[in-house]
């Protein structure tokens, strides 16, 4: 008999489709194991669409959790980071949509975007920058940078992920580039 | 993506966005438990076909959707009808708002009034929302079918009820009613609740659907 840790080796150690397969017998530390391999990717996502850190540790929690309550929904096929990404994109999405309906408490997330600790260890001057002028960017132009150049997804796949063309990602891509730009040499001069 | 490919800006993006994520690897630690925690001993649910076939056969789930629908669409029809027909005061104040700003805990906060007459109904291909909101001056419909962008409910004949119609294929489907820019998430009627973010939105399950991620 195995113990739970024998468990977690043997699950380190097998492909995705053997642990979704498992998964779907009901095998949750199996799903665990899969948590594990895409956590940071999510949850980089999430911080991309939200900008804010605590919201973008729960609503990676929820997009495992409805992940896995729908994983007979997946097909094993199709690439898994492609559908998590799916479903913590939509739950992001009606978070914002829940913010601009709650202005009073945008107000508290931006207090708690503030103090976060991700700002206050920057190491670099520039980096904070960056961050900033992210942060004013509009969602639907920071989405798709952080798509491909923190989860390094090709247009097509952003594409699918955010139900837009691979036209729109490409154009949002390069507009938002020039946006982020734009902001921080305004930035340097007003410095 | 090739690294040739990057100029200066992409890479300081990328070390950016990397800076982000490591600097909450702390708390990212035990995501993996909090998710198995909150799943405890939960299976997988059936797919859209798996629900339509629990519709089908008599068990005690598909049974209650059955009902919870047949039953929210006879609430419509008759709460309409007696609108119309003028047995109810016209000027009864649209007050779904008493349950906007702060969730209310429970379905019983809502007036009998407003358990009569906000329904959602099945209409030919379409589903019916209907709410009564008299002295509302705009009222739109969001949910997980429109993305949450706000759909505009009418009131063209100006008797305070305010309506629209979706096209729904089968499924499960969050919803709100926005009265005049507050949140109205507990339509006395709905199917289900589910409370998120602090604030409660309706459930309506159309054609058995009840799989909705």
């Amino acid at each position: 008999m195995s113990t739970e840790e024998d468990d977690g080796i043997v699950y380190r150690t097998q492909d995705e489709v053997s642990l979704l397969r498992a998964a779907l017998e009901g095998e949750t530390a199996a799903w665990g194991e899969m948590v594990m391999r895409y956590k940071d990717a999510v949850f980089g996502l999430c911080l991309g669409f939200l900008r804010n850190r605590a919201d973008a540790e729960d609503i990676a929690q929820d997009a495992f959790v409805r992940a896995y309550l729908n994983l007979r929904r997946y097909n094993l096929e199709r690439k898994f980071s492609t559908w998590v990404f799916t479903i913590a994109a939509n739950l992001c999405r009606n978070r914002l949509r829940y913010r601009r309906n709650h202005p009073v408490m945008e107000v508290d997330y931006e207090f708690e975007g503030g103090a976060d600790p991700a700002r206050m260890v920057a190491r670099e001057e520039r980096e904070v920058r960056v961050r900033e002028a992210l942060d004013g960017l509009p969602y639907a132009y920071r989405t798709p940078l952080v798509l491909r150049f923190y989860n390094d997804l090709s247009y097509k796949e952003i594409g699918d992920i955010l139900a837009i063309p691979e036209g729109t990602v490409k154009t949002r891509i390069h507009r938002g580039k020039a946006m982020l730009k734009e902001l921080l040499d305004k930035e340097r001069e007003s410095a | 993506m090739n690294l040739e490919d990057r100029d200066p800006m992409d890479e300081l993006l990328c070390e950016t966005l990397r800076q982000d994520v490591a600097s909450a690897a702390g708390s990212l630690q035990a995501l993996e438990e909090r998710v198995l925690e909150r799943l405890g001993d939960r299976l997988p649910r059936r797919g859209l076909w798996g629900s339509l076939r629990s519709m089908a056969a008599p068990t005690r789930s598909g049974r209650r959707a059955q009902l919870v629908f047949v039953g929210a669409t006879a609430a419509a029809c008759v709460a309409l009808g007696l609108f119309l027909g003028g047995r109810l005061p016209s000027a009864q104040p649209a007050e779904p708002v008493l349950l906007g700003g702060a969730p209310a805990p429970a379905r019983s906060a809502s007036t009998p009034m407003m358990k009569s007459m906000t329904a959602q109904a099945a209409v030919g291909n379409g589903v019916l929302f209907i709410l009564p909101a008299p002295n509302a001056r705009v009222v739109s419909l969001v949910g997980s079918f429109s993305e949450w962008e706000p759909i505009p409910l009418s009131d063209d004949d100006r008797d305070g009820i305010w309506t629209a119609e979706m096209p729904l294929p089968p499924g499960r489907y969050e919803y709100a009613f926005i009265i005049d820019g507050r949140w109205f998430g507990q339509d006395p009627s709905a199917d289900d609740y589910v409370k998120s973010f602090g604030e409660y939105s309706s459930v309506r399950y159309v054609g058995g659907g009840g799989d909705g991620a």
